[in-house]
């Protein structure tokens, strides 16, 4: 059993936090298809984004979601959202970095390698919310 | 307080009840009620009955904390469900084929970072030498455990496949 207390599995949670995030995404209107375990992926969550229900054209729109729960109980979940497309290269993270103060951050590629930093505040640190605001919020950028 | 998008967007495309399923499924500590409800955006008494609905149906577990009840995920029937998932996505062959692809990318762990195990390779994170190199490791910790719960599942599927594919045909 993963984790540190007794009770608590952090793989049993995490397991539990990304299938709910696919639950939630095979409900969004913008979301075509998710891949998830068992049926092709191992530890994250893909789903197809069909941008052109929010009036833009972009070929392989995609969203990839990771989460941990946290090594224990009480420790905050690491996660990220991340979208990509042919063009955009962008998501919203929560873990320990060095570009922005606290955890939760905005990222964006500008240039060919290189990505721009702003802090970011969560609404919640529960998965299956989250994702219908980071969903509102990707709407908004692309 | 006015609804964000998202939430406007979410209680369009569920029901309350959805809605307190996911939240309750996914929190990684038991909640009271009044929790659950407000990360649902259900009023408190329509959460509880929903809640004690899901205790009844043994997809949460009930607990009581200084009178106050707590809710959280019931591990077993969090099981239940990625066997019937596993069972719904491939037969034997397939079940075995992704045992074999799971154990592989264990295998290429062990062989990239020459450890057993994902806490040997969490003990490497205090040796690195940048922030970035022990994210990378914890990160791939984490992958590592989560890869090692389902694939307990998956041997369990395979163990029992027939006991459970037959089950799984009658309640189809």
């Amino acid at each position: 059993m993963a984790g540190s207390s007794d009770s608590y599995d952090s793989a049993a949670a995490s397991h539990r936090a990304l299938r709910s995030i696919k639950q939630e995404l095979d409900r969004h209107p913008i979301v075509t298809e998710t891949r998830g375990f068992p049926a092709g992926e191992f530890v994250e969550v893909v789903a197809d984004i069909a941008t052109e229900r929010c009036g833009v054209d972009s070929d392989d729109s995609t969203l990839t979601v990771r989460w941990f729960a946290g090594e224990s109980q009480d420790a905050r979940p690491e996660f990220s959202f991340h979208y990509s497309d042919a063009k955009r290269d962008f998501g919203w993270h929560h873990h320990e970095q060095d570009h922005v103060e606290g955890w939760g951050h905005f990222q964006k590629r500008t240039g060919t390698s290189a990505y721009s930093y702003e802090a970011y505040t969560f609404p919640s640190e529960n998965p299956a919310g989250l994702i219908w605001d980071v969903m509102a919020n990707l709407s908004s950028r692309i | 307080m006015t609804d964000s998008a998202g939430v406007e967007a979410w209680k369009e495309q569920t029901t309350a009840f959805d809605r307190i399923q996911s939240v309750a499924s996914a929190v990684s500590q038991p909640q009271p009620a009044s929790h659950i409800a407000a990360e649902a955006h259900v009023a408190e008494n329509t959460a509880r009955d929903h809640l004690e609905r899901l205790v009844e149906l043994n997809v949460l577990l009930k607990s009581d904390q200084d009178g106050a009840a707590l809710y959280a995920p019931d591990p077993l029937h969090t099981r239940i469900q990625m066997l019937r998932d596993l069972l719904e996505e491939h037969d034997r062959d397939g079940l075995i084929q992704l045992k074999t692809s799971l154990q592989s990318q264990i295998e290429d762990w062990q062989r990239q970072h020459d450890v057993e195990s994902p806490s040997e390779l969490r003990d490497r994170a205090a040796e690195t030498e940048t922030a970035s190199q022990t994210r990378e490791i914890r990160n791939t910790a984490s992958d590592w455990e989560l890869v090692l719960y389902r694939l307990s599942i998956v041997e369990d599927a395979i163990e029992n496949y027939n006991t459970y594919s037959e089950d799984f045909q009658v309640s189809a």
